[in-house]
C-alpha cells in the first residue's frame, strides 16, 4: 500500500461550515437546502461568492453535473469543481479533493456540501413511503434482490450486524446503548429532528424493522444540507472564524462487495483509518471526539473496533462503558448524528466536528478540551469509506 | 378480499439467462472459469478470479451454510405482505460463491448462523423458478 502524502497535514483548513433547516422541511429542494447550507458557510465564513473558486459536492442520486448547478445558483465559476459517487463516504472526500486541488494550485477557496430531501421523497406518497423511496427507481436491483423480498441498505447491514453478533456475542443492548446515547446528545441540539429521550424499554418495544434491526437502530428519513469551506492554512489565517485545520484524510473501499470476503465485519474503516492516521502522525488514542456515520447502529459498533478504538469483537464492551456519551472516553456523534440528529449522509458529521474544535457549544454540548475529531463516511453499495481527521487550529 | 399484490419477478440480464433458465430445469447454475477453475457469482463474461473470458456453466451441488441471515418484518413491496416474517440470508454454496436467496421451511427464530442449507425450487409462475434454500442435517 501506498503511504499517504504527508505534505498536505495542516496544508489546509476548513473556515466555514454551515447546515440548512433539518428534519421535515417540505416545499424545497434538496438543491435549495444544499444553497442554504452554503449561504451559512459563507456567512460562518465571512466570505462572498465570489471568493469560492472551487465546488466539490455530492448530488442527489439523480442529478447530472450537480456542482454545475450549484455554481450557477451562486454565480460563479471555478478552477476546479466535479460531483462525486461515493454515496455516504462523498462528503469527507469533497473535503479531501478540495485540499488536492488547492495543493495542486486549481484552486484557492472551495466550498464541499451535500443536501437531500429524503424525508419529503418518502412521504410525497404512501406508495413512496412503503417502498422507502430514497432512490430513483432506475438505480435498482433487477434480480438477485427484489425477487426475495430483499430491498437494500437495512438488510445489508443487519447481515452484518447478525454475523457479528455470531462471532462476538453482540448483543441487541449493546446496538440500543448507541441508539440511546445519540439521543441523549440530540436533546440537547435544538436543530436535531428528534429530540426525546430513549429508554432501553422503549428500543425493545419498537416494531422490528429487519432484525436484528428495530425501529431505533435505523437512521432518519431526513430533509437537509450542511457545507463547509477549505482552504490553504495561510490564506485560514486571515478570515474571521478560527481555523480547524486538516490534519489527515483516508480512503478505502472493499469493492470486492460487501458480502465478500469478511467485509461486512471488517470494513474498509480499517484501512481509510490506517490512511488517515499516517497523514496525520496521530494514533487512536488522541482522538478527543468522533463524529462517525451511523447509518445503523451496528454501523457505528463496527467502526469502534475499524479504528481501534477497541480490538476487533470488542465494540459492545466498548460502547456499553458509556464511552460514547458526553463527558465519556469517546464522545461519538455529539449532535444526535443520523439516528437522531438528521441522516445528511454523513455531511453533518463533518460540520458537527468543525464546531466540536472550535468550542461554539455551551458547555453541556460541549466535548471538553477538544482539540482533534476523527470523522467518517460510508457508502456506495456499503463498501466504500473515507476519513477525516482534523484539529483545532492555533 | 383482494388478491394480494404480485412478487416483484427477477429481470435476466443476458449474463444471467443460464442461471434462470437451469433454476426451470431445477439445477443451480454456476459460471465456472476453465482457466483457473474457480466459480463466481453473480453471472458476468469473464472470471473475477483471474479475468479469463473461457468458462463454462456448472451445476453447483446446491450445498451451503448461512453466512448470515436477516428477518424481514416491515413490508416494503405488497407482494411480501402475507410473507412477513421471512427469512433472507447470504448463503456461501459449498463451491465458493454467496448468494442471497431465502430460507424456507424453518420458523425464522431457529435459524443461525453457519447452518448447513440445501437448495430447493421455488416456482413462481410466468416461467420463473426461484431457487432458495432449506436447513439440511449434515454436519
Amino acid at each position: 500500500m501506498t503511504a499517504p502524502s504527508q505534505h498536505l497535514r495542516n496544508r489546509c483548513a476548513i473556515v466555514g461550515a454551515g447546515n440548512s433547516r433539518l428534519g421535515q422541511v417540505p416545499g424545497v429542494s434538496s438543491l435549495d437546502l444544499l444553497i442554504e447550507a452554503m449561504a451559512n458557510a459563507l456567512d460562518d465564513a465571512g466570505l462572498k461568492p465570489s471568493d469560492i473558486d472551487g465546488i466539490v459536492c455530492r448530488g442527489p442520486d439523480d442529478s447530472y453535473a450537480h456542482h454545475q448547478r450549484i455554481g450557477e445558483r451562486l454565480g460563479i465559476n471555478a478552477g476546479f469543481s466535479t460531483s462525486l459517487d461515493n454515496g455516504g463516504a462523498s462528503q469527507i472526500l469533497s473535503v479531501a479533493l478540495a485540499v488536492m486541488a488547492i495543493d495542486a494550485g486549481l484552486a484557492k477557496t472551495v466550498i464541499c456540501g451535500y443536501g437531500r430531501d429524503a424525508w419529503s421523497r418518502t412521504h410525497k406518497s404512501e406508495e413512496a413511503r412503503v417502498k422507502n423511496q430514497t432512490r430513483p427507481d432506475a438505480q435498482h436491483d433487477q434480480e438477485f434482490g427484489p425477487e426475495y423480498g430483499y430491498f437494500g441498505a437495512v438488510a445489508a447491514h443487519a447481515f452484518g450486524a447478525q454475523r457479528h453478533m455470531h462471532e462476538f456475542r453482540t448483543t441487541r443492548e449493546q446496538f440500543a446503548e448507541i441508539a440511546i446515547a445519540f439521543r441523549e446528545h440530540a436533546s440537547k441540539n435544538p436543530a436535531a429532528q428528534i429530540r426525546k429521550p430513549l429508554t432501553l424499554e422503549e428500543y425493545f418495544k419498537a416494531r422490528q424493522i429487519v432484525s436484528p434491526f428495530g425501529l431505533f437502530d435505523c437512521s432518519l428519513r431526513s430533509d437537509g444540507a450542511g457545507a463547509v469551506i477549505v482552504t490553504s492554512a495561510e490564506r485560514a489565517r486571515d478570515l474571521k472564524t478560527a481555523p480547524v485545520m486538516i490534519r489527515g484524510f483516508g480512503s478505502f473501499n472493499n469493492l470486492t462487495g460487501w458480502f465478500a470476503d469478511e467485509n461486512m465485519i471488517h470494513t474498509a474503516a480499517k484501512q481509510s483509518g490506517e490512511a488517515a492516521y499516517r497523514m496525520a502522525g496521530i494514533a487512536p488514542g488522541e482522538v478527543d471526539t468522533a463524529q462517525l456515520y451511523d447509518c445503523f447502529t451496528y454501523m457505528v459498533l463496527v467502526q469502534l473496533e475499524d479504528y481501534g478504538f477497541c480490538a476487533k469483537g470488542e465494540g459492545g464492551g466498548f460502547v456499553q462503558s458509556g464511552a460514547l456519551r458526553l463527558g465519556g472516553k469517546l464522545p461519538t456523534n455529539t449532535s444526535g448524528g443520523q439516528l437522531s440528529e438528521a441522516h445528511v449522509e454523513g455531511m453533518l458529521q463533518i460540520v458537527e466536528g468543525v464546531r466540536q474544535l472550535r468550542r461554539d457549544y455551551p458547555a453541556t454540548r460541549q466535548v471538553k478540551d477538544a482539540e482533534i475529531a476523527l470523522i467518517s463516511g460510508h457508502g456506495g453499495n456499503q463498501v466504500c469509506h473515507s476519513t477525516l481527521i482534523l484539529e483545532r487550529g492555533r | 378480499m383482494t388478491e394480494p399484490a404480485r412478487k416483484p419477478l427477477p429481470h435476466p440480464s443476458p449474463e444471467s439467462t443460464p442461471f434462470w433458465d437451469g433454476a426451470r430445469a431445477q439445477k443451480l447454475m454456476l459460471p465456472r472459469c476453465n482457466t483457473c477453475g474457480l466459480f463466481w457469482f453473480p453471472p458476468s463474461q469473464r472470471c473475477r478470479h483471474c479475468l479469463s473470458s473461457d468458462f463454462a456453466w456448472r451445476e453447483s451441488a446446491g450445498m451451503g451454510r448461512i453466512y448470515s441471515f436477516v428477518v424481514y418484518h416491515r413490508v416494503y413491496h405488497p407482494g411480501f405482505e402475507n410473507d412477513v416474517p421471512y427469512v433472507v440470508a447470504i448463503v456461501e454454496l459449498d463451491e465458493g460463491p454467496r448468494l442471497l436467496s431465502n430460507i424456507v421451511g424453518t420458523a425464522w427464530e431457529d435459524i443461525r448462523c453457519d447452518m448447513p442449507v440445501h437448495v430447493v425450487f421455488d416456482d413462481a409462475g410466468s416461467g420463473i423458478t426461484i431457487p432458495k434454500f432449506a436447513l439440511s442435517d449434515r454436519r
